[in-house]
């Protein structure tokens, strides 16, 4: 059986070595190109005198920022080439061509036959894929330190562990649906279809909920606003002043715009801010800063990284555990 | 000796059709087993119950002792080529036959090859590219190498010109001699089957309508000419099959049992041939199920 799985996956599986090291390659080069940087614009600005060190990061993660996403989409598309292109079609060709039916009648059962081709395959996809991950992770990570936004949903479903996860799930998800569809378009447009979901909702509606949130209490100064949000907004009159997009370096937001509050904890309306209601920004913030607000917003910490990497790889790895039980389950069940 | 097939009121239905309905069968060894009936008689539904491919709806069914596919040693001693002879087109012939050593214990390479070389293929050559004879003749030879004890073959020369049938089945039976193999082979063509099968099983609308040594269905059934009317009264031991009735004369295939005389009129007794005996049994199945009434007999149906 080690054999035939072989056989039959050979050139695909060249395929992926040739992409992979191709893949590398460009890891590589980006890895130093942006080590360079960081030595040279990042360290030199610190060694400098007088070197504005937060103009230099900024420009530092503007210049890298395309190449470091452009690689993570790819990273978030290859569990969905090995679930589509090799998981599916590994099953639904051998049904549509009635080939099944010559293998299923060697001196090999079903289980055994389907179990050797998990195994190999899907461990070869994983690792694939973790190689994938461990080069971009080696090649972005001062960009992701200078950045400090580990829980970005894009950086965080490309790095370290979760990738694996994806790769596992989805090349297990792609024999189920090809065992239960039988026919390689279909099934190859229903595992998409629920692997683009999937990787949609994750970091919507399940990565912030993995953990109780962090809930903390934060006073309106004027340091609340910066370059990345915790902007005033002031409605109508009467209505409920808010606070847009305020993060905490690091953490995944859960509150993306958060009351403002008195001290007694009730919601300032706007006509409270009448005074503070002057022409230049600036002074407006400061005005409604001396007023003893404050706000809540709920959060799941930086430090809490790796243990969401390892509950999001956790996971996936138990639905791909799953779904191969019910594969190996119904591959003796169904019409040979 | 135990029977290398044996079934017992097995039932399967698709949804509500049914594809096979409470079949009794016995099928001793060392036969050569031909299965025949129209298409959509049930054939493959009932090699694919043998072969474990699908499980019944009802009702059982044993191979060599056991249920079909229960694990890889039962699998080792069933040899299966399943209709439309299916092999990898990517994989050369060579890569077949290294595909039926690493997945078969029992596997004779010596007699793959021979065979192979037997029939003209080129080990190099990609099995997608041989000819419909060819890609049987591959197929075949997968499954007698893993030396079976039951070999079950699913119309296995339907695709194939005359030519091809004729050399595959002159084939079949070199190989069937030299293996000492039980063989079912389906087929919807009686002349494929007269040639090498001493054992029938007779399909149609789901039912087997007729199963027996081939020289025992020979011997026990007749056709009976006579002047019209002079046959209304057979004897109960005397089934009327079929009967034609044409200008004065009737025609009828009975069966007798045993050797109990047939009385009656100014007849002749004539001996049937497989493929009239066949076609007698195919001919009132067919009308049964046009003018089906449960009380009346299939040749009053007719009349």
């Amino acid at each position: 059986m080690i054999w035939l799985t072989w056989r039959q996956f050979r050139v695909q599986f060249v395929a992926a070595l040739v992409v992979l090291a191709a893949l590398a390659g460009y890891l590589v080069v980006l890895g130093r190109s942006i080590r360079h940087s960081y030595n040279s614009d990042i360290l030199g600005c610190v060694a400098a005198n007088g070197c504005s060190l937060s103009q230099v990061e900024a420009r530092f993660v503007q210049d890298y920022a395309g190449p470091v996403r452009v690689s993570g989409v790819l990273l978030m598309v290859v569990p969905a080439i090995i679930g589509l292109f090799w998981a599916t079609p590994m099953i639904t060709r051998e049904l549509e061509t009635d080939t099944h039916r010559l293998v299923w009648n060697q001196s090999v059962t079903r289980t055994r036959w389907l179990a050797v081709k998990l195994t190999l395959v899907g461990l070869f996809g994983v690792a694939a894929t973790g190689a994938a991950s461990l080069g971009l992770t080696w090649a972005a990570s001062r960009f992701d330190q200078v950045e400090g936004n580990r829980f970005l949903a894009i950086d965080f479903a490309s790095r370290n562990l979760t990738p694996l996860g994806y790769a596992a799930f989805a090349f297990a998800l792609g024999i189920a649906v090809g065992l239960l569809v039988r026919r390689t378009v279909p099934a190859m447009a229903i595992t998409l279809a629920v692997i683009a979901v999937v990787q949609f909702a994750i970091p919507i509606a399940a990565r912030p909920h993995l953990r109780a949130p962090v809930t903390a209490s934060v006073p309106y100064t004027s340091a609340v606003p910066d370059d990345r949000g915790g902007f005033l907004k002031i409605p109508g009159p009467g209505r409920p002043v808010e606070i847009e997009g305020y993060t905490i370096p690091g953490a995944l937001m859960l509150t993306s715009s958060a009351a403002l509050l008195d001290s007694a904890g009730r919601q300032v309306v706007s006509d409270q801010l009448r005074q503070c209601l002057l022409r230049d920004p600036r002074k407006t913030q400061d005005c409604v800063a001396r007023l003893n607000l404050h706000f809540r917003v709920s959060y799941q910490p930086a430090n809490r990284y790796w243990s969401f990497q390892m509950l999001e790889f956790g996971g996936f790895v138990v639905l791909a555990v799953l779904l191969v039980g019910v594969s190996l389950w119904w591959i003796r069940r169904i019409r040979g | 000796m135990t029977a290398v097939l044996h079934t017992e009121r097995l039932t399967k239905r698709y949804g509500h059709r049914p594809a096979l309905t409470d079949v009794d069968l016995d099928i001793p060894p060392g036969r050569v087993v031909g299965l025949v009936g129209p298409n959509g008689a049930g054939k493959s539904t009932l090699l694919g119950l043998a072969g474990g491919l699908i499980t019944p709806t009802s009702g059982t069914i044993t191979v060599l002792g056991n249920r079909p596919a229960a694990n890889a040693a039962h699998l080792a001693r069933v040899g299966f080529v399943a209709q439309n002879t299916p092999v990898y087109p990517g994989l050369s012939v060579r890569d077949h036959l290294r595909l039926g050593a690493r997945l078969n214990r029992s596997w004779d390479q010596r007699l793959a090859e021979r065979r192979i070389a037997q029939v003209g293929l080129d080990p190099g050559q990609k099995a997608g590219r041989l000819s419909g004879g060819q890609h049987a003749q591959l197929a075949l030879t997968i499954a007698v190498a893993k030396r079976p004890e039951l070999l079950i073959l699913d119309e296995p020369v339907a695709a194939l010109d005359p030519l091809a049938r004729n050399q595959f089945l002159r084939n079949l039976m070199e190989f069937i001699g030299e293996l000492e193999v039980t063989v079912v082979l389906s087929s919807h063509l009686i002349s494929d089957l007269e040639q090498v099968c001493d054992h029938l099983v007779l399909l149609s609308a789901s039912r087997v309508q007729l199963a027996g040594e081939v020289d025992a269905l020979l011997a026990e059934h007749h056709r009976l000419r006579a002047a019209r009317g002079d046959l209304d009264d057979l004897p109960a031991e005397v089934e009327v099959i079929t009967a034609e009735h044409r200008a004065g004369e009737s025609t009828v295939v009975v069966r007798r049992a045993g050797t109990a005389p047939i009385p009656g009129g100014a007849h002749r007794i004539e001996s049937v041939g497989l493929e009239e005996l066949i076609l007698a049994y195919l001919t009132r199945a067919a009308d049964a199920s046009v003018a089906y009434q449960p009380t009346t007999r299939p040749m009053e149906a007719q009349r």
